[in-house]
């Protein structure tokens, strides 16, 4: 991704187009919009950049296969996120979702600091007690990173290290009041 | 004190020990040339500290056979016995609420304690009579945390750590042991004895005063609820920067006791078995408090009957002792310890705590054997409790009236 970024960069060109099949009832620009929203989702879609023609290869947005795929009810896990102020969030996700990266999805406000890499401790969630023991143990370096989230209980456990199962079906994920980023001014960062 | 006067022989080293030089070597550099802060990421001065601290963080865990990552740097045995009490209750406190301690454990750990009771805690305080602890059954299911002291500071009296430490995991229960007295002197290894938390003091082990550490198990994780809130240091359970040139000094007093444990080890049961002997021989009805096998020998407390234990440290005035530990030595009281074990009221009154370090010769042994027969001989002559004694009249027997 990082080569393709300088060499778009350096052709001078600020946008990304990638062509997209199959679509049923979206404009162009619907299709535009739609991929960039989806340009943090965790398979990667191919782009081809723009030079002074379209190329209009078969690429494909992996994500919208996927969301077709999940409105046929394989594999689907549902759980329930519990956000900061208490509101459930009930999210359909897949077998094989990464926790962190479905709450990115779903705009919910699980800060996910080192991008899943057991740097940090900001994606800290606690696990509903039926489901945690469930999940296998956690690593070394996952209890590490654990060791430094405030507000830590029996049950927390890092959202980038729970990988959907079937057995996790119902389970409850609730986000701790703060995080080791805290912004006493209110401020919330964005996913990158 | 008099600047011509002679200073009292020091005998009691269960209350503090002299820094050993070796270890002011250590941390000079530390204080004056290389001042960084070791969290300081960006430049040199932080990294030759932080290579510091973590030095002396191997040379502490190398000492009770722990991993580094295990030690936590704290102020002290105090502040390590409240972080591993109060954090390991607090932190398991919605399933789990009792606790199990003895009665002869330190202030620190008895005061732990009683501040998780006003929680909501149950706290059992084990008595320690002569037919042991009766640990096994004063296990709940919701017992967390069992804390019991390696060494007393007081009566020398060593645990049977390792029976207790399997015991406590096999029934899934954390086990906390104070070795502030311990460390350094005996061999601990807290994977063989099956230690969770141990506290550790600095200036008990000929290193500086005013810091300590904490061990605290990886395998399995113990969690605990830090008391100390900040920026996340030593793991986030003790924050604030961590003081280098105390670090090293700890480190490097560990070291030098695990390399010179057995010629200490010997040369003070040497010294101890000489002043017993002596004063025993000198000196009839004069009692050891605490169990005569089981004990660390560089702590004697001996009770002088028909003597008041603190008159006769007034007239030991040239040689440094105490009757009870420094923390409970401000009250009138005797210690609760002697209570615990059983000692009656008269002769936890007359009790003397003789401590034997690294830096005790034997002059001074002899001196002070010397010295406590004649003034224990010249207090009883006055005494008019041993003038009934020396009569044949039976002291339990009299009723004491009071008027």
């Amino acid at each position: 991704m990082a080569a393709s970024t300088v060499l778009r960069k350096s052709m001078g060109l600020t946008l990304t187009i990638r062509t997209v099949s199959n679509i049923p009832n979206l404009s162009d620009w619907a299709r535009l919009k739609h991929c960039r929203h989806l340009q943090h989702s965790t398979s990667g879609a191919r782009c081809q950049t723009a030079c002074r023609s379209l190329h209009t290869s078969a690429g494909l947005c992996h994500s919208d296969e996927e969301g077709a795929e999940r409105e046929r009810g394989k594999d689907v896990v549902n759980v329930v996120y519990v956000d900061r102020s208490g509101r459930r969030i009930p999210v359909k996700g897949r077998v094989g979702d990464n926790v962190l990266y479905l709450a990115h999805k779903h705009g919910i406000e699980l800060e996910g600091a080192c991008e899943a890499s057991l740097a940090c401790s900001t994606c800290h969630v606690y696990v509903s007690d039926r489901h945690h023991g469930k999940l296998p143990e956690p690593d070394e370096r996952e209890d590490d990173m654990l060791d430094m989230a405030p507000l830590l209980q029996e049950n927390s456990r890092l959202g980038c290290q729970i990988i959907l199962t079937p057995e996790l079906e119902g389970m409850e994920l609730t986000l701790p009041k703060i995080t080791r980023n805290f912004y006493v001014d209110g401020h919330t960062p964005k996913p990158h | 004190m008099n600047e011509n006067e002679p200073r009292p022989l020091y005998m009691d080293f269960q209350a503090t020990t002299p820094m050993d030089p070796r270890v002011l070597d250590a941390m000079l550099p530390y204080q004056v040339n290389y001042y960084g802060n070791p969290h300081s990421r960006t430049h040199a001065y932080g990294w030759e500290s932080e290579s510091a601290v973590e030095l002396a963080r191997k040379q502490v865990a190398d000492l009770i056979g722990a991993d580094p990552r295990e030690i936590i740097f704290t102020s002290g045995a105090t502040e390590s016995n409240n972080i591993s009490i109060k954090g390991v209750g607090r932190f398991y406190k919605t399933k789990k609420k009792h606790v199990i301690t003895t009665q002869t454990e330190h202030k620190c750990v008895l005061d732990s304690c009683r501040a998780l009771e006003a929680e909501g805690f149950h706290i059992t305080y084990l008595p320690v009579k002569s037919n042991g602890l009766q640990l096994e059954e004063s296990f709940r299911p919701d017992t967390s945390l069992v804390s019991i002291m390696t060494v007393n500071n007081e009566i020398g009296v060593i645990q049977p750590i390792k029976e207790i430490g399997h015991l406590c995991q096999s029934r899934k229960i954390f086990f906390h042991t104070d070795a502030a007295q311990a460390a350094g002197k005996i061999p601990l290894d807290v994977n063989d004895m099956k230690i969770d938390l141990m506290s550790i003091s600095g200036h008990k082990i000929y290193g500086p005063k005013g810091v300590g550490a904490v061990y605290v198990r990886r395998r399995p994780r113990v969690r605990l609820e830090p008391l100390q809130s900040g920026g996340g240091q030593e793991r986030g359970l003790r924050s604030g920067t961590v003081p280098t040139p105390l670090a090293v000094g700890l480190g490097a007093a560990c070291e030098i006791a695990r390399q010179e444990m057995k010629y200490d080890e010997h040369r003070v049961s040497m010294l101890s078995k000489r002043l017993i002997d002596k004063i025993m021989a000198g000196l009839p009805d004069v009692i050891m408090n605490g169990d005569p096998e089981k004990r660390y020998s560089g702590c004697i407390n001996l009770s002088f009957a028909y003597v008041e234990g603190e008159s006769l440290l007034m007239a030991l005035k040239d040689v440094a002792l105490s009757s009870g530990s420094a923390c409970t030595s401000a009250s009138l009281e005797p210690s609760y310890v002697l209570r615990a074990i059983g000692t009656d009221e008269d002769l936890a009154h007359s009790s003397i705590r003789f401590g034997i370090g690294r830096f005790t010769t034997e002059e001074e042994v002899d001196y002070t054997a010397e010295k406590c027969i004649l003034q224990v001989k010249r207090l009883r002559e006055m005494s008019p409790l041993w003038e009934m004694v020396q009569e044949g009249i039976d002291l339990k027997s009299i009723k004491w009236t009071q008027h």
